[in-house]
């Protein structure tokens, strides 16, 4: 059945360019707007979180010495030094920072914004009013958390994982914990309205064309995070909400013991809520970073990914399983022999789809002609650090084994390399690539470059540095890591890793320099297509307009058409965009198009025939 | 040089008072230091296995880790702009299947040789907590932690938990040498984790329910405990000290604490009778 050429361009409305400053900068139903709001919030949040973990370094490699100028600032009531209740806050809100106001609003809010729209070929989120109330309520949970270092007692400081009863009145008074958790259950409300959105724009405004197997690996990492999101944040919220109860009005769902009394409740309960969400979560962030490794070493190795079907099922294999190996968790809580072993066998079980997606992009960039860019690089940093940290998470999944490990410093590099050094290399690629898109011009490559040595080198130092102290036995979370015989010697290894986390924060100031130089200073205007690649963000000019398509695309091939000889030949270039033909004519819908969900008898006789009329 | 040695020879003579005293053995051995970055000496039956597992999957792990460089160096250096990329989706039957094979090599050799060694060593040891409690030769011991300090009670002369003849300890549990020792971990407050790097073990001890953990030192000497859970600000404070003693030393030295234990007994006092009777598994 033959579809109206614009039958597509009726389907999307046409935003109208905001006139006022507040309807272009604030209140802004621009998913390309709310992506730059969420990339300058992230970015602020990621250098308090830094900030953070350079007093926990200086803390493990010279404790209880005053921190030398900033103490004066941070913690003048105690002389610039760092006490035993503010290292447990620095730790505490260091981890819940970085994973819920650092990389998420970066790596989701402000990436999954900017690319699921262009990308995909439409002209906005599908809901651009819950996209802009998503930010906001992001906002507001921000607050919340900057309104906790302000309180008595201070910010929340039961560690991340906000373990009852610890977490309860007794163990963290005041309202310092009270608003963390707060703010957690706020800022999953803002991700559930982002994940709504993107699963929603995914499904429903693909460009004719964009089908399942020609969406950008960086979609589908967004799309699988936002479902995971969608599935699993509930879970965490209500575990929360449970904790605030307990806090608030007295209940006892978590509180055990002699706190207790009659009412008994179980602690162990909030462990399976909290990991239920806690592992998805791990790949809920690494999803999106998968998505851009995978898009960048094929742009950059000016070669088709391989095997792009097995990176997507593999994707989709990893975000299905991440719901039932949460257990590796809590292989210690004396947890039922069966059960433990389950998750265990399950656990060992999820790293094969994740050897196929290393395999794949080893693969490609091995048959490629590569480009070292600047987000080349760091995808490639993205892949050695994830490389490492990957696979030392097998002795961790593995029970007897982590008997020993559980809990030492082992665990805390093997986290951070992979969902926070592969997350931060692979989020900061991402910026060098689409600042050309978001504001128009290139960053400065020799500064991205600095920057890249700074961190890659800063951050293998730190973790690695971390798992040899694990190895040797040093528990983690340690306001004074050496107060045990078997801890004394290990000093010198945490004064090591500690210059390398220097190192590391001042290679940031490259960024910093390039970020601000770039958008504030003058502006040198690049080219449209500035890296040579075929999706569809680049088939429209800077300044992209409000409602992104004038007209919208009709995609032709998929993802990742580079090198082909045919192409070569006939458009004189290695590349082909999803909006071409090789022929050089117009694109054509695709036929047949079933829109709506008629399906008529004579679309399958069309599509019986339609390759005898060839 | 007489007075010295006579010196010597009275400090033995009052130290072997003060053991039989029951006063706290620190002024005579303290724990020993740990060199370098290995993991700590292992002084137990069967720390061992853990030893070698982490080390063997270690290996493998490198040996991944370098194969997975060098693959990613050659295409950095080699396959650079010089060198012609093959316009190839890599989704043919046999690249699938050369795909498929790697990974599962990887997996049933690595993470393979993990499970299987690991369901023994449970199944065998570190879970196999019946046959501990079946062994005539096991030692109960009940641990209660709390912010930050780990209390012992071991059953007393009269065979009973939580009567006025328990020995009880604070931070301060010493076992015998060569007997497979049982612990129930609770806790009163908040979680703590009982953590004896030098027999590789940690188990959680969590407020409302009791969780098992069993060990046997081959060797005696004394060794710090560690909390491994976040437990509040002082959780860095919380050690304990395990002195693995000569099966006499411990004997002396349990009846001993008993008779003290019975002598400070107040049966007033409720928090001090944090005793449960045994649990059997």
């Amino acid at each position: 059945m033959a579809v109206p050429e614009n039958a597509y361009d009726q389907l999307q409305a046409v935003h109208h360019e905001p006139t006022t400053f507040i309807a272009k900068y604030i209140w802004s139903g621009d998913h390309k707007v709310i992506a730059k709001q969420f990339l300058w919030g992230g970015l602020i949040f990621l250098l308090l979180g830094g900030l953070q973990a350079m007093f926990i370094r200086w803390q493990w490699a010279y404790p209880g010495q005053p921190v030398p100028v900033l103490g004066q600032i941070f913690f003048s009531d105690s002389g610039g030094i760092i006490t035993p209740g503010h290292y447990t806050s620095l730790f505490t809100s260091h981890g819940l920072i970085m994973i819920f106001w650092a990389i998420t609003p970066m790596m989701i809010g402000a990436f999954g914004n900017l690319t699921i729209p262009l990308m995909i070929g439409a002209r906005d989120m599908a809901f651009p009013l819950l996209n802009t109330l998503s930010f906001w309520t992001w906002f507001l949970s921000g607050l919340m958390v900057l309104a906790s270092f302000m309180v008595p007692y201070g910010t929340a400081a039961a560690g991340w994982t906000t373990y009852p009863p610890l977490s309860g009145n007794a163990g963290t008074p005041g309202w310092g914990q009270s608003l963390f958790v707060l703010a957690i259950f706020t800022t999953g409300t803002a991700t559930i309205m982002g994940g709504v959105n993107y699963i929603t724009t995914v499904i429903r405004l693909r460009a004719p064309g964009m089908t399942w197997d020609r969406i950008p690996l960086t979609v589908w990492g967004q799309f699988l995070t936002a479902i995971l999101n969608v599935l699993f944040v509930p879970v965490l919220a209500g575990g929360g909400l449970l904790l605030l109860l307990d806090r608030w009005f007295g209940t006892s769902f978590y509180v055990a013991g002699a706190l207790a009394g009659e009412s008994a409740g179980d602690p162990i309960l909030f462990q399976h809520l909290f990991w239920i969400f806690g592992h998805p979560e791990v790949y809920i962030l690494i999803l999106p970073a998968w998505g851009f490794i995978g898009d960048f070493v094929s742009f950059f190795s000016r070669k088709p990914a391989y095997w792009y079907k097995g990176s997507v099922w593999a994707m989709t294999a990893v975000s299905i399983m991440s719901a039932v190996v949460y257990g590796h968790h809590m292989y210690t809580t004396g947890m039922a022999p069966l059960l433990g072993k389950s998750f265990m066998l399950l656990t060992l079980i999820i790293s094969v789809p994740a050897e196929l997606l290393f395999l794949n992009w080893l693969h490609t960039i091995y048959h490629g002609s590569m480009r070292k860019t600047v987000p080349m690089m760091f995808a490639l940093g993205a892949i050695f650090v994830f490389g490492s940290g990957g696979l030392t998470g097998l002795p961790l999944a593995t029970i007897s084994t982590d008997l020993y490990l559980h809990a030492t410093m082992f665990v805390v590099g093997h986290f951070h390399l992979t969902m926070a050094s592969a997350a931060f290399l692979a989020t900061f690629g991402a910026i060098y690539f689409w600042f050309p898109k978001m504001f128009g011009t290139m960053m400065n490559d020799r500064l991205a470059r600095l920057h890249f040595w700074f961190s890659f080198i800063g951050l293998n130092g730190v973790f690695i540095g971390q798992m040899i102290a694990g190895y040797a036995g040093q528990p983690r979370r340690l306001y004074d890591p050496f107060q045990y015989a078997f801890t004394e010697q290990l000093l010198g290894i945490n004064q090591i890793t500690s210059y390398f986390a220097f190192f590391l924060a001042a290679g940031q100031i490259f960024f910093v320099i390039n970020w601000f130089a770039n958008i504030f200073g003058k502006r040198e205007p690049c080219e449209q297509n500035p890296w040579k690649v075929g999706t569809l963000e680049w088939s429209v000019g800077n300044p992209t307009p409000v409602y992104n398509f004038a007209k919208i695309p009709i995609v032709t091939c998929g993802p990742h058409e580079y090198s082909n000889p045919e192409c070569i030949e006939k458009l004189g270039k290695d590349w082909q965009g999803q909006w071409e033909t090789l022929d050089g004519s117009e694109p054509k819908l695709p036929d047949p198009v079933v829109v709506g969900h008629h399906h008529h008898e004579e679309d399958d006789v069309t599509d019986e025939t339609a390759p005898a009329e060839e | 040089m007489d007075f010295i040695k006579r010196l010597q020879l009275s400090w033995t003579r009052l130290g072997a008072l003060l053991v039989l005293w029951g006063l706290p053995v620190d002024v005579f051995a303290a724990v020993e230091k740990e060199t370098g970055y290995d993991m700590p000496r292992d002084v137990s039956l069967d720390g061992h296995r853990i030893t070698w597992l982490i080390n063997i999957t270690m290996w493998f792990l490198v040996i991944l880790f370098v194969i997975m460089v060098a693959w990613m160096a050659i295409a950095m250096f080699k396959h650079d702009e010089n060198h012609p990329a093959e316009y190839d989706h890599g989704d043919a039957g046999r690249q699938i299947a050369v795909a498929m094979s790697i990974s599962a090599v990887i997996f049933l050799v690595v993470d393979g040789n993990l499970y299987i060694n690991a369901m023994k060593d449970l199944d065998e040891v570190f879970w196999n907590f019946s046959d501990v409690e079946k062994n005539p030769d096991t030692v109960r011991i009940e641990v209660n932690a709390h912010q930050w300090a780990w209390d012992a009670r071991y059953v007393g002369p009269d065979g009973e938990w939580n009567t006025a003849d328990d020995p009880v300890t604070l931070n301060d549990i010493r076992v015998p040498v060569n007997r497979p020792i049982l612990l129930q971990l609770t806790s009163s407050d908040v979680i703590h984790a009982f953590n004896l790097p030098n027999m590789r073990i940690k188990t959680d001890a969590v407020p409302g329910t009791m969780a098992p953990l069993w060990f046997q030192a081959k060797e005696t000497g004394e060794f710090d405990i560690a909390c491994a859970e976040h437990c509040g600000s002082f959780h860095y404070k919380m050690k304990g000290r395990l002195t693995v003693l000569s099966q006499e030393d411990y004997e002396a030295w349990v009846g001993e604490i008993s008779h003290q234990s019975a002598l400070a007994y107040n049966p007033d006092d409720a928090d001090a009778h944090w005793g449960w009777p045994w649990k059997e598994l």
